[in-house]
């Protein structure tokens, strides 16, 4: 093989245009928005509850990206409005996901705020929707004969409860619940927001410029 | 081809031949192919390039919406928003709506209208010589700074002698300031900050404290047993969020039939239907009384996207090409209500309300007087419903602290 050197560099070019373009270019884009108005960093709790977040493996059937009306009805929902770049400036790493096997649950703290709702659910959600193919997490929980002080003791229906004693709270359980309520990007899109819009659908966008999206 | 022919003319390779690449220059289709790709490519960015900033053009729109409504002078917001009950020349419903032409409250400049604005007034009030015994909204939610300055300013420049112009950083000033401050409690309240008024009458102890039993606070607030408590998921102003709906200000046997209907399973809701599976008739009804006497400030927004011109057109004259009846016919003027059937619109989540019209379209819910509801709902499409819901939600919530519905708001005689 002759002429490798002109070869190479031509490889290297491509590779770092594309860099440039796929991952520089982008990454300057998203580091330019500020943190919004309405959004704060999570605290010790919410962070610690965002782990066991991680470490259940929600992400498999729960998405974090509610989509814009010409998508998906998520709004109707309750879903919230469409999330865009800083949304997720304190996700690291960001839990997006892809499946919708669950509701979304970006805004999940803003139209279930309640904690004594979310510990029912995640103790059993059949006691609850009884249609429901989530899993039990009975192992965040705790059965005790006797509640102590301190202790979140977990409303359950008759037909779930134990024959004796209570369930309460495990500490996971309730640094999940502090992550879930503190999911609430309610606020209003930032100005700047950053978002890919894809083919939206106006009075501009005619019918031709779709069917070549299409293609 | 040209290859081809070229080896042939070439001797027999010999031993110590080494293989080497002959040039043959690209075909000319692949430079077409090429050629065209790249054409189609920078079409395609062009194009999507154009849809990139027409989403974006959206976006900011609707913000633009939220926060400014570019409606030119005070004059067509105050038409927008006061003269369905103040009158086009201000002045005012005999017995029901205070006069703003002439009124001595104007006497303290459009400070004082921009503070009756952001707060609302209650109760007894009376204005040149005349007294009124009714509730206006608090527009803060509804209005931004810049909004509310020009009405202030159109109402004092028109309505009164001594007008003049209001800066919207006052505004944004007041905002603060008067954050938690809730309604005027009457003319009596006002008369402290416009010294030109005359005499005000007295205005009545609340009887909030009667709606708030034992029972009923720790049902709100505590739960019980096996239930959740209501302000666990509604607020503690029942302010509600998302499809959770807003319970402040609404109507109390409406809230309380909801109740009935989830315990008996006439309205289909999970959650809702194992709160109330324990409640009694009376827990239902002191429930609805109470949550009729919250007042909270609106934390709805018109977040789903969706064309507010058009949801204003329905809301308040209907669309008679699909047979959609204005909304404010049944549910009030600004929709507020009307006790018992008609619950209030205005201030509820959009998702909530968007999604309740779903159902309904859907037969999922199918609770309403007369299957009114099913009919309008499956008449609407979804852009139609989003807009809707979005008008509502841009709307000031109910002012009323008690079970007053619009109709008693505007026929109380005193």
């Amino acid at each position: 093989m002759n002429r490798y050197l002109p070869l190479s560099i031509l490889a290297l070019a491509i590779l770092a245009f594309a860099t440039l373009m796929l991952v520089i270019a982008p990454g300057m884009q998203i580091d330019a928005r500020s943190v919004p108005a309405g959004l704060r960093d999570y605290t010790e709790a919410q962070q610690r509850g965002r782990d066991v977040y991680v470490a259940m493996g929600c992400v498999y059937c729960h998405s974090q990206q509610p989509r814009s009306p010409d998508q998906a009805p998520d709004g109707e929902r309750g879903w919230g409005r469409p999330s865009v770049a800083s949304d997720y400036v304190f996700d690291a790493p960001h839990q997006l996901g892809t499946m919708r096997t669950g509701p979304d649950l970006l805004n999940v703290g803003a139209r279930l705020p309640s904690e004594d709702w979310h510990l029912t659910h995640l103790y059993q959600p059949r006691a609850i929707f009884d249609w429901s193919i989530m899993p039990a997490y009975p192992f965040l929980f705790e059965h005790k004969q006797q509640a102590e002080t301190d202790d979140t003791i977990v409303i359950l229906p008759p037909a779930y409860a134990p024959e004796d004693g209570v369930v309460v709270a495990g500490p996971d359980a309730l640094d999940l619940v502090a992550y879930l309520q503190a999911l609430d990007r309610t606020y209003p899109t930032p100005t700047d927001g950053l978002r890919d819009d894809g083919y939206a659908s106006g009075p501009s966008a005619d019918a031709s410029s779709v069917e070549e999206g299409d293609g | 081809m040209f290859g081809r022919n070229r080896k042939h003319d070439q001797p027999r390779p010999d031993e110590n031949f080494e293989p080497y690449e002959e040039f043959s220059g690209i075909p000319m289709p692949v430079y077409w192919i090429a050629i065209a790709l790249a054409i189609w490519g920078a079409l395609m960015l062009y194009d999507t390039g154009k849809d990139v900033t027409l989403a974006q053009d959206d976006r900011v729109e609707d913000r633009a919406v939220q926060v400014s409504a570019d409606l030119g002078e005070g004059g067509n917001l105050f038409v927008a928003n006061c003269s369905t009950c103040h009158q086009p020349d201000g002045q005012g419903l005999r017995g029901a709506v205070p006069p703003l032409a002439g009124s001595e409250v104007l006497g303290g400049g459009p400070d004082i209208v921009a503070r009756i604005l952001l707060r609302g007034i209650d109760g007894p009030i009376r204005v040149r010589g005349e007294d009124f015994d009714g509730h206006m909204p608090s527009f803060a939610s509804a209005l931004n700074d810049d909004e509310i300055a020009r009405i202030a300013s159109y109402v004092t420049l028109t309505f009164s002698e001594a007008g003049t112009k209001l800066d919207p950083s006052r505004v944004a000033k007041l905002r603060d300031e008067l954050a938690d401050a809730g309604s005027f409690e009457g003319g009596a309240e006002l008369a402290k900050l416009a010294t030109s008024m005359s005499p005000q009458p007295l205005y009545p102890v609340p009887k909030m404290a009667d709606a708030m039993t034992a029972t009923v606070r720790d049902l709100v607030f505590v739960g019980r047993g096996d239930v959740w408590a209501c302000a666990s998921c509604h607020g503690d102003l029942g302010q509600g969020g998302e499809n959770t709906p807003r319970l402040a200000g609404q109507s109390a046997d409406y809230l309380a039939k909801q109740l009935n209907d989830f315990r008996d399973g006439t309205r289909n809701n999970e959650s809702m239907q194992i709160v109330a599976a324990g409640l009694s008739d009376a827990e239902t009804a002191s429930l609805g009384t109470y949550f009729s006497t919250l007042r909270a400030p609106s934390n709805a927004s018109p977040n789903l996207s969706a064309d507010l011109a058009r949801g204003e057109q329905l809301a308040l004259r209907g669309d008679w090409a699909l047979g959609v009846p204005a909304c404010f016919t049944c549910h009030g003027s600004s929709g507020f209500g009307v006790a018992p059937d008609f619950p209030a619109l205005s201030a509820q989540h959009a998702p909530y309300t968007a999604t309740q019209l779903a159902t309904w379209a859907g037969g999922d819910r199918q609770n309403s007087p007369l299957g009114l509801m099913r009919q309008i709902s499956q008449a609407l499409s979804s852009e139609d419903r989003r807009a809707v819901a979005d008008y509502l939600a841009s709307l000031p919530p109910v002012p009323a602290g008690q079970t007053a519905s619009a109709e008693e708001a505007t026929s109380n005689v005193n």
